[in-house]
């Protein structure tokens, strides 16, 4: 019964955090699952269409551009702008110490954890900071001229580039305007995460070892840069942002400029050239869009500013710093306590413990771990591909370690102690059971595959043990974890029903991150309207009002999913009641049903056409239910030779998704996903490279609603974290703390050439994800999981840890002695 | 970009005679790919006045083949060099050289004469807005001695107290091995000594002098040549150690041996001491092996370089023993 | 207009350099009598994706920045902007090229193809992409697309090494090459198969 009882409509809306089974599956996927339906965003992307915000030109737009700090922390002590107002072209000089710019303005997410910072700073506190002045001018040319003709008196204060050193009692203090006491910042802040007793842990267990590693800072790349145009219309902004998270933007800006209200901002969210978590949280992207609209207002010309690809350097991803770790084990390879700490510079959102996911996941009893921010004067790191880096990190490093030492193969060792909060699977099994979901093994269904794909039993062997004939050594890694997609968030997204042709768009605003969601949303509701998919489409660039989940937390399609479930489920309910009674009013009394002697129940819709059920042939396409709308529409058109046609009421339903999500250090449900990588590379031992020969990815993806999609995240995860893994660092100069490879030269992304191995993507569909159907995300995972999966794959191949990631040549010379 | 008046120039003489009257401020552009990137990044503290374009002047984009001799042009682009099937057979080196330089659209811009006089790409020189006055750039000191030196020099500096750059050139070691001929628009030089390094320049070119061609002995018959890279990504990369090598062999053993390293010093480094090591001998492990040994004897590395030592004795070795196997030429 | 020395005169023609005036004079009376008016500076002749255009730029413009910016041909995108990404690929007379690393003032008689043109020509590529998904953010997709277009005008057959090399010059920050190399695949066998039929 596709129809929606009051009851079911009722669990929908309280259907608040997922934690049950689907108590009303959908029974047939037409589209759900399919591989092939377009892409949304092909042909556009494709053929140049797609336009971005820095594609945006609008006439007489004029160009901004701000000073980069010189110095990784430095006050202006004076600045004179006075030649570079006088340069032709100059339209606006916007100083730091202007007397109109607040003191603090709220930008971004964390904003706050800056202390809700001015707009336009006269300190900076990382070497390449978008600060002083911002010029606008006719062209981005001339703006740039301006800034050389800026005489500046700064004040270089003493800095900190090391986390270890910035721990000292006698180190300068990194930022004083915030943490005037030390760089410690989230002492005592979710910071310590405890299970069991690790001393009693460690006195039970057979073998206990310690290591350290350091993981250098990398960073995210948008290929889109950080961008922004603003325009005032009369006392109404009109704003086209390059940001993840449009509703933001729009939140923040209500609070600018004396307060601008919600409803006279018209936002533009166009194409975006990636971010990955980027930029998407800090002030030093929303701080210039303030600047451009307080500019825009001045001058009263569009403003459009665009940070130079260096400036986009200088942010970071989250787990930067130096891990220490104590395990005590088995020689089963039975892991019984984990202590561990991890060291992080700027981590803006220090809530990620290394030990998460050996608590969500594993049976150890005994967990003890902390995370420390400690503030150095780099740019800003934030969850890039997402926070969970340093707990994946850590998990595959503690786990390929153990069964090293045991001599084991990591798989057995990670089948052996998967489980949940120190429990094992048979306590995670009758959760599963009692929350209503099949009894299913993800880790050994996603390993079992795995194996078979990586043809692992044969290839397997003990660290160091196998030269190839070509000289090189051949190493093996593996690892896993849950899937996590879980987080906390909310989502409205509305349905409407065109009225002239019937086709159904789907509205609420989002940033297009290129993982084809707006196609997964319309096939969601497809299938659960009864529609073809080509009557379903979705921009998400325009502002209708409502905002989903975009992407946000960790989590999108789990919450959104929902959103679009709901609102179509309402929708179709609407359509089929319509159908059956006394629609639209008029002055001249209701129209005549479409199906005037039925019960909403005895019809269904099918491939955009209302049919009875008991007589398929009595049927009434949506189109044509619908008829036209405006002036020419129902009144003069239906009434021609005294017959009147069908005319409904407008045809729109919205829904919204809450979810608290299982985030430390709410977790008000199992992970019950997992995903299992396996990674084959050769090691030359002469000159220190790594050959990548092989990946295989598996993820338990719950159910696969956009398979196509999902494989997109498993190639470009296993790219980017393989990238990471190998090459990726930010390289600072230590004597003055400028960042010396800010460009896409001396900063290595890989290239079709350097992950050139055959990459296996393995979907496993156990139905156990927290989102509709059963599904849950994954377009954070691999990217996040493989960035770590080099270390035990060199060690395998090479017998030798590496303590130092990225894993470049010359610290595997050196690890060889040589 | 900082303005600069743009010339078109239609003759050899034409761009000598706009480069004597801007008397060093002005730059010759044809490939422009490490021109554009520097005055973008506005790296130097001054910039050239004008920029003259050769690319309008006929006839300079041709190889040609004369009097035991390949003829490159000035303005014969790296793919056109790398795909060459002349060149691939006789000067095998060069094309795997050009080959394996930037990426395949900088390949189908950039010239073979601007490769080999492309600027350093010390990351200090380098940074954006002039931000260190170091020794290349007239200024008082080496900020990559007590800095980050992993892509720096391990055979020592050059400049006054020591500029520690390394050459960054892929072509210039094979021209060298192959024994090759920098023609300017003022004279003939051999490719071993057509590299100098001086503050604000890296080559013997004058002010006023333009290469015109690049000529190739074409090689005597039983000469074979190679080139290998070392590089962290295999394109878009600069190398850190590169070596090419032509050997001539003689009755089953090399009578000859022109090996050339770069990357790895100031200036494109012609190893003779592993090119004695080879001479008489028969490509072999062990043979291989030991010139590999010679051509890092003198290596004094750097806090953050030494493993460019290893790397470079294996590609060294490598780039030996590929010149057994190649029996293409 | 250009700063000549005083004593230089150049003829409009074919810039060559003079002495005097009256030798110029005598030179273009000699030898440009009958020809068109003489091209002003930096005025530009070229042919962008079949269509010609005459085009006054400033010295320092890139032909990224006449495409994309004054001309509106906004699918080439800048990434780097230094030479070492690919996403601002054009094609200039055959050759993948960075329009970001060309100055426009060089481009006269070039003709060159942006992804706006082979879109309009329905280049099988462009469906191979959106059916294999050799795309995310689509940030860096033209590039990719416009560089394939001059890998199989001059290779039809292409392997994946070939196809992986001529793309390395491309960078995807979402990680899309293996679906690249799929999509340039099939639509070689597509235009091989279109050739077959017209042939």
């Amino acid at each position: 019964m596709d129809h929606l009882s009051e009851k079911e409509k009722q669990t929908m809306r309280d259907l608040q955090d997922s934690l049950t089974a689907d108590p009303f599956p959908l029974k047939t996927y037409t589209h759900i699952g399919k591989r092939g339906p377009r892409r949304l965003d092909g042909l556009p992307k494709a053929s140049g269409k797609a336009d971005y915000t820095m594609d945006v030109q609008l006439p007489g737009m004029l160009h901004m551009r701000f000073i980069d700090s010189p110095y990784p922390h430095a006050k202006i002590i004076s600045m004179d702008t006075r030649e570079a107002e006088q340069l032709p072209g100059v339209r606006y000089m916007l100083r730091f110490d202007n007397p109109e710019l607040p003191e603090r303005a709220s930008m971004g997410k964390v904003s706050g954890l800056y202390g809700d910072p001015p707009p336009l700073s006269g300190i900076a506190h990382f070497e390449g900071e978008p600060m002083g002045a911002a010029v606008a001018a006719e062209s981005e040319e001339i703006a740039e001229k301006a800034l050389e003709l800026i005489r500046i008196e700064w004040e270089p204060r003493p800095f900190n580039l090391d986390i270890i050193k910035a721990m000292e009692k006698d180190a300068p203090l990194s930022y004083p305007e915030m943490y005037p006491d030390s760089n410690y910042w989230n002492n005592g802040l979710f910071d310590v995460l405890t299970q069991g007793d690790v001393k009693k842990g460690f006195a039970k267990s057979e073998k206990v070892i310690e290591f350290e590693f350091v993981r250098r800072g990398h960073t995210w790349i948008g290929p889109e840069r950080p961008c922004g145009v603003f325009q005032w219309k009369g006392d109404c902004p009109e704003v086209w942002v390059k940001q993840q998270r449009p509703h933001l933007v729009k939140k923040n800006l209500s609070t600018w400029y004396g307060g601008v209200p919600m409803n006279k901002i018209q936002l533009h969210c166009l194409y975006q050239g990636a971010s990955f978590g980027g930029w998407v949280q800090v002030p030093w992207n929303m701080g210039p869009l303030y600047c451009a609209g307080f500019v825009a207002k001045k001058t009263g010309r569009p403003v459009k500013y665009v940070f130079t690809r260096r400036e986009d350097f200088y942010g970071g991803s989250m787990d930067g710093g130096t891990y220490r770790f104590k395990v005590g084990f088995n020689k089963d390879g039975t892991i019984l306590a984990v202590e561990g700490t991890s060291i992080c510079e700027n981590q803006i959102w220090p809530v990620f413990n290394p030990m998460n996911h050996l608590k969500e996941s594993t049976r150890i009893p005994h967990l003890s771990g902390k995370c420390v921010s400690i503030w150095v004067n780099k740019g800003p790191t934030v969850p890039t591909r997402c926070e969970q880096l340093p707990t994946t990190l850590s998990l595959t490093a503690i786990f390929s370690r153990v069964a090293a030492e045991c001599g084991l193969d990591p798989i057995e060792v990670a089948l052996r102690n998967d489980g949940e909060e120190g429990h094992d699977m048979a306590h995670l099994n009758k959760k599963k059971k009692k929350l209503g979901f099949a009894v299913i093994d993800s880790l050994k269904e996603c390993v079992d595959k795995g194996k078979a794909a990586m043809d692992w039993d044969k290839k397997w062997h003990p660290p160091g043990t196998q030269k190839l004939p070509n000289g090189r050594m051949h190493g093996l890694g593996f690892t896993w974890t849950n899937e996590w997609d879980d987080s906390l968030g909310s989502s409205e997204m509305a349905i409407r029903i065109e009225r002239n042709d019937g086709t159904a768009s789907i509205l609420a605003m989002g940033c297009d991150n290129g993982v084809d969601a707006e196609n997964t949303y319309c096939r969601i509701a497809a299938d659960e309207l009864g529609f073809r998919l080509e009557d379903v489409h979705y921009n998400p660039q325009v502002d209708t009002g409502f905002f989903r989940m975009s992407p946000d937390s960790s989590t999108n399609m789990s919450i959104n999913g929902w959103a679009v479930r709901h609102a179509a489920r309402i929708l179709k309910k609407q359509i089929l009641e319509a159908a059956v009674g006394p629609t639209a009013k008029t002055q001249r009394g209701s129209f005549r049903p479409a199906f005037p002697d039925c019960k909403p129940e005895d019809l269904d819709i099918i491939e955009s056409v209302i049919i009875k059920k008991s007589d398929p042939a009595d049927r009434i396409k949506v189109a044509d239910f619908v008829r036209e709308a405006g002036q020419s529409g129902p009144l003069t058109s239906t009434e021609s030779g005294g017959f009147r046609w069908a005319f409904t009421e407008p045809l729109f339903a919205y829904s919204y998704h809450v979810q608290v999500g299982s985030y430390n250090p709410v977790n008000p449900r199992p992970h019950m996903t997992r995903q299992a990588h396996f990674l084959e590379i050769e090691v030359d031992t002469e000159t220190g490279e790594i050959h990548i020969i092989k990946v295989v990815n598996v993820n338990d993806v719950g159910k696969a609603i956009n398979p196509m999609s999902c494989e997109g995240q498993q190639y470009g995860g296993s790219i980017m974290g393989l990238s990471r893994g190998k090459f990726e660092e930010m390289i600072y100069d230590p004597a003055t703390g400028v960042l010396l490879n800010g460009n896409l030269l001396d900063y290595k992304i890989a290239t079709t050439l350097d992950v050139d191995a055959p990459i296996d993507t393995i979907l496993v569909e156990s139905g156990m994800g927290y989102g509709p159907y059963g599904s849950v995300g994954i377009g954070e995972d691999v990217g996040t999981v493989m960035t770590g999966l080099i270390g035990p794959a060199v060690h395998n191949a090479i017998g030798v840890w590496i303590n130092d990631h990225p894993i470049t040549p010359d610290k595997i010379l050196k690890a060889l002695g040589k | 970009m900082k303005d600069f008046i743009h010339f078109n120039a239609y003759s050899i003489d034409e761009a000598v005679a706009l480069l004597s009257r801007y008397g060093g401020n002005a730059e010759i552009i044809a490939g422009g790919t490490d021109l554009l990137g520097k005055m973008k990044d506005r790296i130097l503290p001054s910039y050239p006045e004008a920029l003259i374009n050769i690319k309008t002047i006929p006839g300079l984009d041709q190889i040609e083949e004369k009097e035991g001799m390949i003829s490159i042009g000035a303005l014969v682009t790296l793919s056109c060099v790398a795909e060459h099937p002349v060149i691939q057979k006789t000067c095998t080196a060069l094309a795997q050289a050009a080959s394996r330089t930037a990426s395949p659209h900088l390949r189908n811009m950039g010239t073979l004469a601007g490769n080999i006089c492309q600027d350093i790409r010390c990351w200090y020189y380098r940074a954006p807005q002039n931000r260190f006055s170091c020794l290349r750039k007239g200024g008082g000191r080496c900020y990559a001695i007590k800095g980050d030196n992993r892509y720096h020099s391990i055979f020592g500096g050059s400049v006054k107290g020591g500029c520690f750059a390394v050459h960054p050139s892929d072509t210039a070691p094979a021209l060298i091995a192959l024994n090759a001929r920098i023609i300017t628009s003022k004279q003939s030089i051999s490719a071993d000594t057509f590299f100098n390094v001086g503050v604000t320049h890296t080559t013997v070119l004058a002010n006023d002098e333009i290469i015109t061609a690049i000529q190739i002995p074409a090689p005597a018959p039983d000469t074979r040549s190679t080139f290998q890279k070392f590089a962290l990504r295999k394109s878009i990369d600069f190398p850190i150690v590169n070596c090419a090598v032509a050997v001539t062999e003689k009755n089953g053993s090399i009578a000859h041996a022109r090996l050339c390293l770069n990357a790895v010093s100031v200036v494109p480094r012609r190893a003779v001491k592993t090119e004695e090591v080879l001479t008489g001998n028969k490509i072999d492990e062990t043979v291989a092996e030991e010139a590999a040994m010679a051509a890092v004897a003198d290596a004094k590395p750097m806090e953050g370089n030494a493993y460019m030592i290893p790397v470079t004795r294996a590609i060294v070795k490598r780039t030996i023993l590929a010149c057994r196997e190649n029996h293409g030429g | 207009m250009t700063e000549n020395t005083k004593n230089d005169f150049r003829c409009p023609y074919c810039r060559r350099l003079f002495d005097s005036l009256s030798a110029m004079k005598n030179h273009m009376l000699e030898n440009h009598r009958d020809g068109d008016l003489p091209k002003p500076e930096g005025q530009i002749r070229l042919t962008i994706n079949r269509k010609k255009y005459i085009q006054d730029v400033k010295p320092g413009w890139t032909l990224y920045y006449l495409i994309h910016d004054q001309l509106g041909f906004t699918g080439s995108k800048q990434f780097c902007d230094r030479g070492a990404c690919g996403s601002c690929t054009v094609i200039m007379d055959g050759k993948a090229v960075l329009s970001c690393m060309i100055l426009a003032i060089e481009c006269d008689g070039k003709t060159i193809e942006t992804i706006e043109g082979i879109a309009e020509a329905e280049h099988p590529l462009i469906p191979s992409y959106v059916k294999h998904h050799a795309m995310q953010c689509g940030y860096c997709t033209p590039g990719f697309v416009t560089t394939s277009k001059a890998l199989l005008d001059r290779n039809p057959e292409p392997t994946e090494p070939e196809i992986r090399t001529a793309l390395s010059g491309n960078l995807c920050r979402c990680g899309t090459y293996p679906q690249h190399v799929t999509a340039v695949q099939e639509t070689a066998i597509t235009l091989k198969s279109q050739t077959r039929q017209r042939g």
